[in-house]
């Protein structure tokens, strides 16, 4: 089995539904496996007398043993079904998935809305040599498409073809679609789910196929075990630890009876929880960029590696929780549209860009995702935005007045203005800068309540897609915060024009050139220029 | 009406129909009777001799609670009708409401990704509708509601076309 390029159609590994229903069997095989161990212990015990005596126990162990073998035998259909009925294709401007076998559905999402292309292997598929492919449109919801499972090579090979047909780097087709903001239609079928049988599967195939040379990639970081381990265990999760620990010790000094075990265990399991699915999605995390974006790499049993090509990241959140100034650690985390809202814990990791580093560290992830600054000193303003206070570069603060309604904050809260995004800083303890692009700026909210109008402030909340970042300028000046409201929506829309990442490597003029193979120098210059890469 | 202090100046708001008011106190005075009679219960039970015990406060202060509570937002709700507005601009659509709390939004027509007309049972009784506007990110909540249906129809066009030429990607 090999990757279908033409748009022909294609199907899973064979062995996909096996590793997606193992569970099911392993339930099975527990309840019959136990079931059966029972009766041989009491057929050796020779105490026929609790199950209706007339039956012998050969019988009943014969009966079963049928049972099973049904059971095994349907499932064994069903899993054949579900395979011979889930087929993928992918022409030069759409991925389709048929599936189901009564309900049957199809489902198809534009290249060109392209957020994300992530391959998952969870430990089962790993063992197989196997792994999904997920591609996400802007739908905040469930994946757009999950092609489970593939052999891992074909996997990374499909990846490449759409990120190359997605980026307009292998635009063949003199007729494709213009860039998206051009494109009248483009925003009508971002995800259709129809039921027209696609009129002729080869209608983009015979074309001749640019070589589908994986994008070279330029590691940016990677982080040692140690230093997740460590973030692991200064993370919130001790927080919530410890302030469990003080209300037990409290609780007993109170009453003067200890606190039961019954209490305790499911605080240790939230903890545990906690630390073990930071620590698993942390693990071996690795950050390097490309041609078609930044891709990250992570998990300790599943792992993942996710690809999000250049400017579909929406915002992007520095954050710093009170332990991890200790060690100087931030947490970089996006929204990007499709990855959902990052409440699971699959969500929270996906969003993660940097699990925990080093301010340097974090300039170069900032680098990845924002090339262009808009600033002359990007490392003071960041500095200031990520862990400041006060007006320093630039930074419109909550006026004194207000420190009533901030009385920690109202220093750190703030926002800044570069040439290409909005900044905004808050938190004094959980400290947060939420970084927005102004051509990723979707519509803004201006919002006063009673409280802030009695000192003279308001909020603007910057609507983000779902996602962990929620920028919101807090308590700024009425008239300052008026003039930024106003200001920020012509930013935003002159950005808006100016964006031309829709198609990232489209080159310029000629579509039907041949695709430029590209050398190091083509792809996206990780140590960008204008941010501090190097500074320590 | 008294634009609040985080209202952009010089734009031409336009108010919604003064008939979403009927609507809106149609919907306050059912949910006020089901409220208060709900909140009489335990004065009932005391009358029928079920609970004799329950205290005069419970008895009697649980309906005027509910009650002023009921009274107090009949009051404030010809100001929030009044409240609600919005305004056309070349690039973007406006819309404000509250009188607390109040919110102004801006919604380029660019990022509208489409444009939700509903009208409910009640609302179409008096020729209303509602006007969602939905962009990629959940939190932009702008509904529009108690809009004339002939004015609900044109804006849900001329909004559906203006997203349309101006449409950019995410």
């Amino acid at each position: 089995m090999s990757v279908p390029h033409n748009g022909e159609w294609a199907r899973v590994h064979p062995v996909s539904p096996l590793v997606r229903g193992w569970i099911a069997l392993a339930a099975i095989a527990f309840v019959f496996g136990r079931n059966i161990v029972e009766d041989l212990v009491g057929l050796r015990g020779g105490d026929g007398s609790e199950s209706g005596a007339s039956a012998p126990q050969g019988t009943v162990l014969l009966i079963g043993i049928a049972v099973l073998a049904g059971i095994l035998l349907i499932i064994a259909v069903g899993f054949f079904l579900s395979w011979r009925f889930t087929r993928y294709q992918v022409t030069e401007e759409h991925v389709r998935v048929h599936s189901g076998i009564v309900f049957r559905q199809q489902r198809q999402a534009r290249l060109d809305r392209v957020q994300a292309i992530d391959i998952i292997q969870p430990l089962l598929a790993r063992l197989f040599g196997l792994a999904e492919l997920r591609f996400e449109v802007a739908d905040a919801g469930e994946s757009a498409v999950r092609l489970a499972f593939l052999k891992l090579d074909d996997a990374q090979q499909l990846r490449t073809m759409i990120l190359n047909r997605a980026s307009g780097a292998a635009a063949t087709d003199p007729d494709a679609s213009g860039p998206a903001d051009g494109d009248p239609h483009a925003g009508d079928n971002m995800l259709s789910t129809h039921g027209a049988k696609p009129a002729a599967a080869g209608a983009a195939g015979g074309r001749p196929r640019p070589g589908a040379a994986e994008a070279p990639e330029q590691p940016i970081l990677e982080l040692r075990p140690g230093r997740v381990v460590a973030a692991t265990l200064l993370s919130g999760t001790t927080l919530f630890l410890l302030a469990g620990l003080a209300c037990a010790v409290v609780i007993t000094a109170v009453t003067g009876e200890p606190v039961t075990l019954a209490v305790m265990v499911p605080l240790l399991f939230g903890t545990v929880g906690g630390y073990w699915s930071e620590f698993s999605t942390s693990f071996n995390f690795r950050a390097a960029v490309s041609r078609d974006g930044i891709r990250v790499r992570y998990g300790l049993l599943d792992t993942r590696t996710q690809t999000v090509p250049p400017g579909r990241i929406q915002a992007v959140a520095v954050r710093q929780s009170p332990l991890w100034r200790l060690t100087g650690w931030y947490r970089v985390s996006v929204n990007v549209a499709g990855y959902g809202d990052g409440a699971s814990s699959e969500g929270q990791a996906r969003t993660k860009l940097l699990p925990a580093g080093t301010l340097p560290e974090v300039f170069a992830i900032l680098a990845l995702v924002l090339p262009e600054p808009g600033t002359d000193r990007p490392a003071d303003v960041f500095t200031a935005g990520i862990t400041g206070r006060g007006a320093d570069h630039g930074f419109t603060t909550t006026p004194r007045r207000a420190r009533w309604i901030a009385p920690l904050a109202w220093r750190r809260n703030g926002f800044t203005l570069t040439d290409t995004a909005v900044l905004v800083r808050s938190g004094a303890l959980w400290r947060v800068l939420s970084v927005v692009p102004h051509a990723r700026t979707q519509s803004m909210a201006l919002e006063q309540g009673p409280l802030r109008r009695r000192f003279d402030t308001a909020d603007l909340v910057l609507h983000s897609t779902a996602g962990p970042v929620h920028p919101r300028v807090r308590k700024i000046d009425t008239e300052t915060v008026h003039r930024l409201f106003l200001e920020q929506a012509v930013r935003a829309r002159d950005a808006r024009r100016r964006d031309r990442t829709a198609r990232w490597n489209r080159p310029a003029g000629a579509s039907s050139a041949a695709p430029a193979v590209p050398g190091p120098a083509n792809a996206v210059d990780p140590a960008s220029k204008e941010f501090p890469h190097e500074q320590q | 009406m008294s634009s609040a202090a985080i209202d952009p100046a010089d734009l031409n708001w336009e108010h919604i129909s003064p008939r979403y008011l009927t609507v809106r106190l149609i919907g306050w005075a059912v949910e006020a009777v089901v409220t208060v009679a709900l909140a009489c219960i335990p004065l009932a039970l005391r009358a029928a001799g079920v609970w004799p015990s329950a205290p005069d406060w419970l008895a009697w202060g649980l309906p005027a609670l509910a009650a002023a509570a009921f009274v107090w937002r009949a009051v404030l709700l010809p100001r929030q009708v009044r409240a609600v507005g919005y305004a056309e601009r070349n690039e973007d659509f406006l819309l404000r409401s509250g009188i607390f709390y109040q919110r102004t939004l801006v919604v380029p027509y660019g990022r509208m990704q489409y444009v939700d007309v509903t009208v409910g049972p009640l609302e179409r009784a008096f020729g209303l509708c509602s006007l969602k506007l939905h962009t990629a990110a959940p939190g932009t909540n702008a509904v529009l509601p108690g809009l004339p249906a002939a004015e609900g129809a044109r804006l849900r066009e001329h909004l559906s076309e203006r997203g349309e030429t101006q449409l950019a990607g995410l």
